[in-house]
C-alpha cells in the first residue's frame, strides 16, 4: 500500500471513530433531556435555574466532575445544607429508585454536557461502578 | 351648506346610536357557582318559596405558617383562591407554586384577595416546616396562608367542599394523591371556579376570572 492511503485510511478511521462516539453523546443527550423533563424539570425548571430558595439551579452546579456524585444523587437522593452559586438550599431531594442505570447514565450525560465541561457521553459501566460504591449525600 | 350641516347631523346620530350599541351590549360576565345545591323551600310572608342552598365552604379550624390559629374568618370579605399540596412533593406540587406566585404576584397586597394553601402531609408539614417553606419560595406577610391541622379535617374539606381529589396513597411518589386544581372562592364562601393549576392557560383563566369576580363587589 501507498503511504497516502495509509494516510486516509488512517484519517477516516479517525473520523468513523469521532463519529460513532459523537453519535451517542447525541443520543444520550436527547434521551437524558427527555428524562430531565419528567424527573428532574418540576423542581429544578426546564432551564435549570431552579426555583427561588426551594430548589437549587442544577445550570450552576460545580458537582459535574464529580460523576459519581451525581450518579448516586439521582439514584439515591440527598439531605441537608448545600451551597449552589452561593446560595443555601436545605430541602430534602427524593430518591429515584426507578430509574435504570441507562437511565442515569443518560441523565449524567445530558447534564454533564449541558451544564458541565463535558462534550462526549457519560458511560453506562462509569455509572455502573459508582452506583456500587455510593456515600451519602 | 345647510345639505353639509344635515349631514354631519345624520353622521353625529349614527356615531352616538353606534356607541350606545356597544356599551348597552356588553354583556356582564358573571362566574358560575359550583358544587351541589338543594333547594329549600320555606314560608316567607306566608306564601311557600323556594330557595337555593350552594355548596359552601363551611367553618374551619386550621394552623397557619407562623403557628397562628386560622378560622374561615380569616377570608371574610375577600375573595381566595384554595390549594392543596405538601412540601416534600416531588410531582406536580412545584409546577403548581410556580404558577400560583403568578396568581400572588398580580394581586400581592390587594385586600380583598387571599391564597390558602392547605397541606395534605399535615404530619410532616409543621407551622415551622410550611414558614420555611414559604420563605425560601419568597412569600411574606399573611395574604397567602399556608395551612396545617388534622388531616382527616383537611381531606374532608378538600373533598367535599373544595370539590378536590384529596387523600393519602402509599404507592403514588411522595405518598398522597391530589389533584392540580386551584379552587375560587367568592366571599359568599361558593366554589366559583376550578383551574388547572399545573398549566399556563388554567393560571391565566384563574387570574381573568379573579378580576370578573372582583367586579361583582364593585
Amino acid at each position: 500500500m501507498t503511504k497516502p492511503a495509509i494516510i486516509v485510511l488512517f484519517v477516516m478511521a479517525v473520523l468513523s471513530c469521532k463519529s460513532a462516539s459523537e453519535l451517542k453523546s447525541e443520543q444520550y443527550f436527547v434521551e437524558g433531556y427527555n428524562l430531565y423533563t419528567t424527573y428532574c424539570a418540576n423542581c429544578h425548571q426546564a432551564d435549570g435555574k431552579g426555583m427561588s430558595n426551594l430548589y437549587p439551579p442544577l445550570a450552576k452546579s460545580d458537582r459535574y466532575n464529580d460523576k459519581s456524585a451525581v450518579a448516586c444523587i439521582i439514584r439515591n437522593g440527598m439531605k441537608g445544607t448545600i451551597i449552589v452559586d452561593g446560595k443555601e438550599f436545605n430541602r430534602p431531594m427524593p430518591a429515584n429508585p426507578k430509574l435504570t442505570e441507562i437511565e442515569i447514565a443518560e441523565l449524567v450525560s445530558f447534564l454533564s454536557m449541558k451544564w458541565g465541561q463535558d462534550s462526549v457521553y457519560t458511560s453506562i459501566e462509569t455509572v455502573q461502578a459508582a452506583l456500587k460504591n455510593c456515600k451519602e449525600y | 351648506m345647510k345639505l353639509r350641516i344635515k349631514t354631519i347631523h345624520i353622521y353625529t346620530f349614527v356615531l352616538a346610536a353606534f356607541i350606545f350599541s356597544i356599551t348597552s351590549c356588553k354583556e356582564e360576565k358573571k362566574l358560575p357557582i359550583l358544587g351541589e345545591r338543594d333547594a329549600v323551600k320555606k314560608m316567607v310572608d306566608g306564601k311557600e318559596v323556594v330557595d337555593t342552598v350552594y355548596n359552601t365552604i363551611p367553618a374551619f379550624s386550621f394552623v397557619n405558617q407562623e403557628g397562628d390559629s386560622v378560622s374561615e374568618k380569616i377570608a371574610e370579605g375577600k375573595i381566595y383562591v384554595a390549594d392543596f399540596f405538601f412540601t416534600t412533593c416531588p410531582t406536580i406540587c412545584p409546577i403548581m407554586k410556580r404558577q400560583m406566585i403568578k396568581v400572588y404576584d398580580q394581586y400581592k397586597g390587594n385586600p380583598q384577595v387571599m391564597i390558602l394553601s392547605h397541606s395534605i402531609d399535615p404530619d410532616h408539614d409543621t407551622p415551622q416546616v410550611l414558614k420555611k417553606f414559604a420563605t425560601d419560595l419568597g412569600v411574606e406577610g399573611s395574604q397567602w396562608q399556608f395551612l396545617t391541622g388534622n388531616k382527616e379535617k383537611i381531606f374532608e374539606i378538600g373533598q367535599h367542599n373544595y370539590l378536590v381529589t384529596a387523600k393519602e396513597d402509599k404507592t403514588a411518589d411522595g405518598g398522597y394523591i391530589h389533584g392540580g386544581a386551584f379552587i375560587l372562592i367568592d366571599k359568599e364562601k361558593r366554589v366559583r371556579g376550578m383551574y388547572d393549576g399545573t398549566t399556563e392557560e388554567g393560571t391565566q383563566k384563574l387570574i381573568a376570572d379573579m378580576k370578573i369576580l372582583l367586579d361583582e363587589y364593585k
